[in-house]
């Protein structure tokens, strides 16, 4: 009796836990490269990664309370840790990773910001204005705690889907890696996003564009062997992976996701970048060019997702 | 002398199957198990070209795997194999992920969206305790199911496993199935 189990509000929370891990990620690595005495495009970049980092994640985790049969039951899964199951390392991962992210937004608040914060407690809860630090020193430990932790949850969401040996499409390692570098370049490109909307972020635009096109490499050469491994495998897979070669979600993959959200925005991110980085001219983006390329991967990211949930589940063994 | 440790099992002679479903609904009876869906099923399978043709009929069910993969993956334990092979639901420990029901490679377990729990053949272990044998197999006309003890050699399984040729569902799966079919 073959169902689909896992629907929109799984797919929902792959994408916005990947692009939590993959803003954390980003926001982690400019930590560890600026100078807190000079402001610089690391700065900025470090800054919006923390202050975005923690809602997708808390959206997506919410969405997962209220995919259970009860979602008042979802206390039970923290009364265990079962080290063979990817779902229960998962859930002490995200809960880390939440704990971190909010802290770390937190240490990257300005203290004017900190201070409108604590001014808008109510007066009953004045006890908590107590807790007005200023912990701007924590961020780098922070961010060395919280990079392995954001690997973790961009890593689970694959190993998820890949450790169930009924579903050979998911069946791979190859899932885990494609939905890290995914992840990661998503976090990319909502920093791409953000940062878009000012006119003056040629320096950050310019980092993040090369970090992104390094994601964006990895995953599309993840993707290749993925196919052709497939091809080359057993039965089982070569049936699974007619899904997206020939099957319901061909022009999905193929056009939407490998097309419009993968080869585009990196072929646009290329073209920007690797002219000026060759002539050492000054880098100028036009604002509706990074902010469609980094919508687009956004919309990949999700794409990926949403068909290897669906096609995952509807793919089985002979 | 009958082994200390019970290892449960069932032997399926497919041949005799007449598609009559007794076994679904007395498992249906048995547990109250909504018309939506079933612990036990059967596939019919339609082979041939008219006028050579011909049905066959195979029951399907939980296979109670040695290394079932629906026990590895539950976040909570709520799934787990009782020391006789048995795989069981302990349902106020189900939080209703359904992460099992996607690992497992035989599709044996089902959603009950109103007890928001997932539930699967469990071999009877309530009638077991009794002295029972499980519903389907005790109400089967044509003898299909023989249930027993892998481990209990004047069974009449060992009889049948040991001078009879047998297939495993799905054992690339590597999950260890304990349902045998006869040839």
């Amino acid at each position: 009796m073959k169902t689909i189990e896992w629907g929109y509000l799984i797919v929902n929370y792959l994408f916005l836990g990947g692009l939590s891990a993959g803003l954390f990620f980003v926001s982690a690595l400019a930590t560890f490269l600026y100078k807190i005495e000079e402001p610089s495009p690391y700065t900025r970049i470090a800054r919006l990664g923390a202050l975005l980092a923690p809602w997708p994640v808390m959206i997506g985790c919410g969405l997962l309370v209220f995919d259970l049969g009860h979602w008042y039951r979802f206390y039970k899964l923290f009364l265990h840790l079962r080290l063979v199951s990817p779902m229960s390392i998962g859930t002490w991962l995200l809960v880390f990773f939440n704990v971190i992210a909010l802290v770390n937004c937190y240490a990257w608040l300005t203290a004017a910001q900190r201070t409108e914060l604590f001014a808008r407690i109510p007066q009953r809860l004045a006890f908590l204005r107590r807790f007005n630090y200023d912990i701007d020193h924590w961020r780098r430990h922070l961010a060395l705690a919280g990079l392995p932790i954001s690997v973790g949850v961009g890593i689970y969401t694959g190993v998820l889907l890949g450790a169930v040996q009924s579903r050979p499409f998911w069946n791979t390692n190859l899932v885990a890696q494609l939905f890290l570098f995914s992840a990661l370049s998503t976090g990319c490109a909502a920093l791409i996003l953000g940062l878009a909307r000012r006119e003056q972020s040629a320096p950050e635009l310019k980092l993040l564009y090369g970090l992104d096109i390094c994601f964006m490499v990895l995953e599309f050469f993840i993707v290749l062997p993925y196919l052709i491994h497939g091809e080359l495998s057993v039965q089982a897979v070569q049936d699974s992976l007619k899904l997206i070669l020939g099957g319901p979600f061909t022009v999905l993959f193929w056009v939407f996701f490998l097309g419009l959200g993968l080869v585009t925005p990196l072929v646009i991110e290329i073209t920007e970048l690797v002219p000026v980085m060759l002539s050492n001219r000054e880098f100028h983006y036009r604002r509706p060019i990074a902010a469609g390329t980094a919508l687009l991967i956004l919309f990949g990211g999700f794409l990926l997702r949403y068909i290897f949930v669906f096609a995952g589940q509807m793919s089985a063994m002979q | 002398m009958a082994a200390k440790n019970k290892r449960y099992a069932l032997v399926i002679d497919s041949k005799k199957c007449i598609n009559c479903k007794a076994c679904v609904v007395a498992c249906r009876a048995e547990y109250n198990v909504p018309l939506t869906y079933s612990r036990p099923w059967i596939n019919e399978e339609t082979r041939g070209v008219w006028p050579k043709l011909m049905a066959a009929f195979q029951p399907e069910q939980c296979h109670h795997c040695a290394h079932p993969a629906c026990v590895r993956v539950c976040p909570t334990g709520a799934s787990y194999q009782r020391p006789d092979g048995i795989v069981v639901v302990n349902e106020s420990d189900c939080v209703g992920c359904r992460y099992c029901m996607i690992a497992c490679p035989y599709d044996a377990r089902f959603f009950r969206e109103d007890k928001g729990v997932v539930e699967k053949c469990d071999f009877c272990v309530k009638r077991l305790a009794r002295g029972q044998l499980p519903a389907c197999v005790e109400t089967c006309p044509s003898k299909v199911r023989v249930f027993g003890d892998l481990n209990d050699p004047k069974s009449k399984m060992a009889d049948l496993i040991s001078g009879r040729e047998y297939r495993l569902k799905k054992p690339e799966a590597g999950t260890g199935p304990q349902i045998y079919y006869l040839m």
